[in-house]
């Protein structure tokens, strides 16, 4: 993915920022501890296909 | 509740289409499509944003010199899109997106200009959509919406011709009202123009007023 698009991507549910994590492949919510995956190069906006991020898992 | 089983019932109607939606719907929109992304005139370095950018055959349409964002619900129909981008290696495409029109995971005021192009009567609620492009839109930004509209408006209220009636079994929403989707979005109707099909399809043009400024 590119990182341009850092610059205009936001949570869809709070509109927060979100860090890419690229080894994951995922763009992370801190805020809602919300991870959207990216597949094939297409990220997944969508809060029904986010990955729920456990409190013991470091953001 | 609703609205998730509404949202994953496009999602399924659309991956039965992805398939043959070139073959059925491409031959009919394109000179509509064509039109529109005319009336765009993008600036060289504009960002757009094409809600509902389905297998991207609006894609190749856009100079080279612009910024093409395009989001759609079906990851299937997504696929085809990106398939078509490397294909004809379309330089002005930036990104694709899998997303929700009415839940969108842009910034605000990010675009320059936004298209839905045959969207509006597919969404559960037409009214969150508008609002989510007004949002993602500058302010003093362009709107295009190209959909079919009931309306009493003088821009709109010549006749809808024949095809009006086959629309419903389309999977249409046949008479989507006009005037409470603009009222309180903050949009003004600049222009309301025919694209194809008898002039039932219609393209309009709107500002994005200042709601959005106090938004922000």
């Amino acid at each position: 993915m590119d990182t341009k698009l850092l610059d205009i991507l936001v949570c869809p549910v709070c509109k927060g920022p979100l860090v890419y994590r690229k080894e994951e492949q995922e763009l992370v919510c801190k805020a809602d501890r919300l991870a959207y995956p990216i597949r094939d190069g297409i990220p997944v906006m969508l809060e029904e296909e986010a990955r729920e991020v456990p409190l013991e898992e470091e953001i | 509740m609703a609205a998730r089983l509404d949202t994953a019932a496009v999602k399924a109607a659309y991956r039965r289409y992805a398939r043959v939606y070139d073959l059925l719907f491409g031959a009919i929109f394109q000179p509509g499509r064509r039109r529109v992304i005319r009336s765009l005139a993008c600036r060289p370095g504009e960002r757009v944003l094409e809600v509902g950018v389905g297998t991207g055959l609006s894609l190749p349409l856009y100079p080279r010199h612009s910024r093409v964002v395009g989001i759609d619900l079906s990851r299937d129909m997504l696929e085809r899109a990106r398939e078509r981008v490397r294909r004809h290696r379309l330089e002005q495409v930036e990104a694709l997106l899998e997303m929700d029109a009415e839940r969108m995971a842009f910034a605000a005021g990010t675009f320059d200009k936004v298209v839905a192009m045959y969207v509006v009567s597919v969404v559960p609620h037409p009214e969150r959509l508008v609002a989510e492009m007004c949002r993602v839109c500058k302010p003093g930004g362009d709107i295009f919406i190209v959909n079919h509209f009931s309306s009493s408006h003088p821009l709109l209220r010549a006749s809808e011709g024949m095809f009006s009636r086959f629309a419903g079994k389309m999977g249409f929403r046949p008479d989507l009202p006009l005037e409470p989707l603009l009222e309180g979005s903050g949009l003004q109707l600049v222009e309301a123009g025919r694209t194809n099909l008898f002039g039932y399809w219609r393209m309009l043009r709107c500002r994005n007023g200042c709601r959005s400024e106090l938004a922000a």
